[in-house]
C-alpha cells in the first residue's frame, strides 16, 4: 500500500500495520531530512507532490515490489509540505517470512521511488535563500565529475565522442537467460542509452547459478521487471524498458523498429527466425549467440552482407531445428553463456560505436572444454527466398532511382523540405496499425488519396522496402506531382521513426 | 585402380562431440564427400547417431554442402544446429 501524507510519519504505528504472525522480518526504510546537501546547510525541506500521479506511481511500485519479490507485504507513506530536518520524508516497511525478501523489497522500493516519484523538494538553506531540487538520483553520465564511463572514456577508439554514440544508442535484448543476463549488464555498464528487454518467463531457482542478474529474493517473479530494476541500479543515467512476453511474429517488427542493434540471447530456433526475418527487413544488425553444453556459436547478420540465417538452414522448419538443437532444461555450463553473452556486447558495442567486428559472414565457433576458437565462412545463397529476395528489392528501387536523380530522399534530409513536409507510410494489408509510429498512414491502393496529399505540399512516401514507395512517387511525379519523394531504403531508418511519432 | 586413402581432419561440435567422445580426430578415408564421410566415422563411432540431414559442414574454414568432393589434408568441422541461450 502507497500513501501521501501532509501530517508527520508515526513509525510505530506503519509498524503495527505490519504485524502478522507469518512474518518473521520486518524490513524498514526511513528517509529523513538531513541538514546538508552536496556541501551546503540545508535548515528544512519543503516537499511537493503531483498529488494524482504521485498516489498512481507510488501503488504501481509498491504493486510491481511485491510481484517481484513473492510473499512480501509493503507499506510505503511519503510526505508533503514542509519539514524540519530529523523528520521523516519517507518510510517504507516490508513484512515477509524471510529476511532476504525483505531486504530486497526494500531496496527496490526506495530506488524506484527516487526515479521514478513526481515529487519535487525545495531547499531552505540558513542563510533564507532556497531552491528546488529533483528527488530523483543525480543524473550519471550528465552531472559534472561523474567518472563513470572515464576508464573506456580514455580508449583512443572510444573517447567522448564515442561515448556519445553509445549514449544515444537504443538496443533489443531478446531472451533475459544465460546470454541475455551478462549482455544485458555489459551494455548497460557501457552507457547506451535505452536497453529494451524482452521475456516471457519468470526467474526460477535453477536460472541463478548463470543468470546474474537476478537473486533468491526474485525467484516467481518477472524476469524483465527484477532485469530493469537491476540494471537501472547499476546504470542510472540510462533508460530501460521491459516488455514482459515472448517475442512474437505479431510485435518483432514493432520492437525492432528503431533500434541501432538487436541482440538475440533466446533459447530456440522458431524466436530466432522470426527475430532475424524482423530485424533483415527493417535493416537492424543481430547479433546472434547460441550455446549447447561447454561449447557456442556468434554470428552477426546485416542485411546487404549475404549469408542469413536462411542461407544457412535453407528450408530447414524451426520446429525441426528446435527438436533437434533445443536446449530447454539440457545441462549447460555457466561460464559459456556467460562468455558468449559477454561476446554479444562487445560485437554490439563495436556495432554502435563503429568500430571493426566480426568478418561478415562469420561464424564464430567458441569452445570453452578445450579452449579454442573457430571462424566460417557462412555460405551466401543466390536464391535465398529472404535475403537475396530483399537484395532484388533494393536493386529495383536503385533502378528506378536511376531514371529520376530527385525521386529519392534520405531520411536525414527530410526535415530540410520544410516544416509542411509529411512522411506518409504506405500500409499493407496485414499491417499492425497499432503500432508506435503508424500514426500517418495511407493504404498503398489508396491513390486518389495519395493524389490529394501530393496537390497539398512536400510529401515523403516510405514503405517496408521501399520500393513499392518507390514506385508510386515515380508515378506521381511523372503526372507532375514534382513534390512528392521516396525515402530512401524503406521502413524504418532509425531517423524515420522521429518523423512519425 | 583402386582409389588411395587421404588424410583428413575432423573436429565435431557440439551434441556430435558428446555423441563421437572426442573433439577431433584425423583420420584415412577414402570417402569422397562429406556425406560419405560422416557415414564411415558413424560407423566407426556407433554412438554417432545424429541424423546428416539436419548437420552442417564447414570444409577448410567455409560452410559447405555435404555433397562437396574432399581432398588430402582437408579440415572438417560438423556442426548440428544449436539454439541454446
Amino acid at each position: 500500500m502507497f500513501e501521501l501524507t501532509s501530517s508527520p510519519i508515526d513509525p510505530a504505528a506503519l509498524r503495527t500495520r505490519l504485524a502478522a504472525p507469518e512474518a518473521g522480518a520486518l524490513t524498514v526504510f526511513e528517509g529523513r531530512v538531513r541538514n546538508h546537501h552536496q556541501g551546503r546547510p540545508v535548515a528544512r525541506l519543503e516537499y511537493e507532490a503531483f498529488d494524482e500521479m504521485a498516489r498512481l506511481e507510488g501503488e504501481a511500485i509498491v504493486a510491481e515490489s511485491e510481484n517481484i519479490h513473492a510473499g512480501a507485504t509493503v507499506l510505503c507513506v511519503h510526505r508533503t509540505g514542509t519539514l524540519q530536518i530529523g523528520e521523516i520524508a519517507v518510510w517504507i516497511g516490508v513484512a515477509s517470512a524471510h529476511r532476504q525478501t525483505g531486504f530486497a523489497a526494500c531496496r527496490h522500493v526506495i530506488e524506484e521511488l527516487k526515479l521514478r516519484l513526481p515529487i519535487w523538494k525545495k531547499e531552505h538553506h540558513p542563510d533564507g535563500a532556497s531552491e528546488w531540487v529533483n528527488c530523483t538520483v543525480e543524473a550519471g553520465s550528465n552531472a559534472a565529475g561523474d567518472d563513470t564511463h572515464a576508464r573506456q572514456v580514455a580508449l583512443p577508439e572510444i573517447g567522448p565522442g564515442g561515448q556519445a554514440r553509445l549514449a544515444a544508442a537504443r538496443v533489443l535484448i531478446v531472451g533475459l537467460g544465460g546470454l541475455g543476463c551478462p549482455a544485458a549488464l555489459y551494455l548497460a555498464g557501457s552507457g547506451i542509452g535505452h536497453l529494451t528487454l524482452v521475456d516471457g518467463g519468470k526467474v526460477e531457482r535453477s536460472n541463478l547459478a548463470r543468470q546474474i542478474l537476478f537473486t533468491t529474493a526474485e525467484i516467481g517473479g518477472p524476469k524483465v521487471v527484477a532485469a530493469a530494476a537491476r540494471l537501472r541500479l547499476h546504470h542510472p543515467a540510462g533508460r530501460i524498458s521491459a516488455h514482459a512476453g515472448d517475442l512474437t511474429a505479431g510485435n518483432a517488427r514493432t520492437l525492432v523498429a528503431g533500434q541501432d542493434v538487436v541482440l538475440d540471447c533466446s533459447d530456440n530456433f522458431a524466436t530466432r527466425f522470426v527475430l532475424h526475418d524482423a530485424c533483415l527487413a527493417l535493416g537492424v544488425p543481430l547479433v546472434q549467440a547460441a550455446v549447447h553444453r561447454f561449447e557456442g556459436t556468434l554470428d552477426v547478420f546485416q542485411r546487404g552482407a549475404g549469408g542469413c540465417l536462411h542461407c544457412l538452414w535453407p528450408g530447414r522448419p524451426a520446429a525441426e531445428l528446435d527438436f533437434a538443437g533445443n536446449c530447454d532444461g539440457a545441462p549447460v555450463f555457466g561460464p559459456a553463456v556467460g562468455v558468449l553473452g559477454v561476446m554479444q556486447a562487445a560485437e554490439a558495442i563495436k556495432l554502435v560505436l563503429g568500430l571493426e567486428g566480426l568478418a561478415p559472414r562469420q561464424t564464430r565457433l567458441v569452445n570453452l572444454l578445450d579452449g579454442t576458437q573457430l571462424a566460417i565462412e557462412r555460405p551466401v545463397r543466390a536464391d535465398c527466398p529472404v535475403c537475396a529476395r530483399l537484395d532484388q528489392l533494393k536493386a529495383a528501387t536503385e533502378q528506378l532511382a536511376a531514371s529520376d536523380a530527385a525521386l529519392l530522399i534520405d531520411a536525414a534530409d527530410v526535415s530540410a523540405l520544410g516544416l509542411s513536409a509529411r512522411v506518409i507510410f504506405l500500409t499493407e494489408p496485414g499491417d499492425d496499425l497499432s503500432a508506435p509510429g503508424m500514426a500517418r498512414t495511407v493504404p498503398a491502393h489508396d491513390l486518389a488519396r495519395l493524389r490529394e496529399l501530393a496537390a497539398d505540399g512536400p510529401l515523403v512516401l516510405a514503405c517496408r522496402h521501399g520500393l513499392r514507395s518507390a514506385a508510386l512517387a515515380r508515378m506521381l511525379r511523372a503526372e507532375g506531382m514534382g513534390a512528392v519523394r521516396a525515402l530512401a531504403g524503406g521502413n524504418p531508418p532509425a531517423g524515420l521513426q522521429s518523423f512519425l511519432r | 585402380m583402386s582409389l588411395p586413402s587421404r588424410k583428413l581432419q575432423v573436429r565435431f561440435f557440439a551434441v556430435l562431440r558428446e555423441q563421437a567422445g572426442c573433439s577431433s580426430v584425423t583420420v584415412e578415408s577414402f570417402a569422397l564427400t562429406a556425406a560419405a564421410l560422416y557415414a564411415e566415422l558413424q560407423s566407426r563411432f556407433p554412438a554417432l547417431t545424429f541424423p546428416a540431414a539436419l548437420l552442417r559442414v564447414s570444409l577448410n574454414e567455409r560452410y559447405a554442402d555435404m555433397t562437396a568432393p574432399l581432398s588430402a589434408g582437408d579440415r572438417i568441422v560438423f556442426i548440428p544446429p544449436v539454439a541454446g541461450g
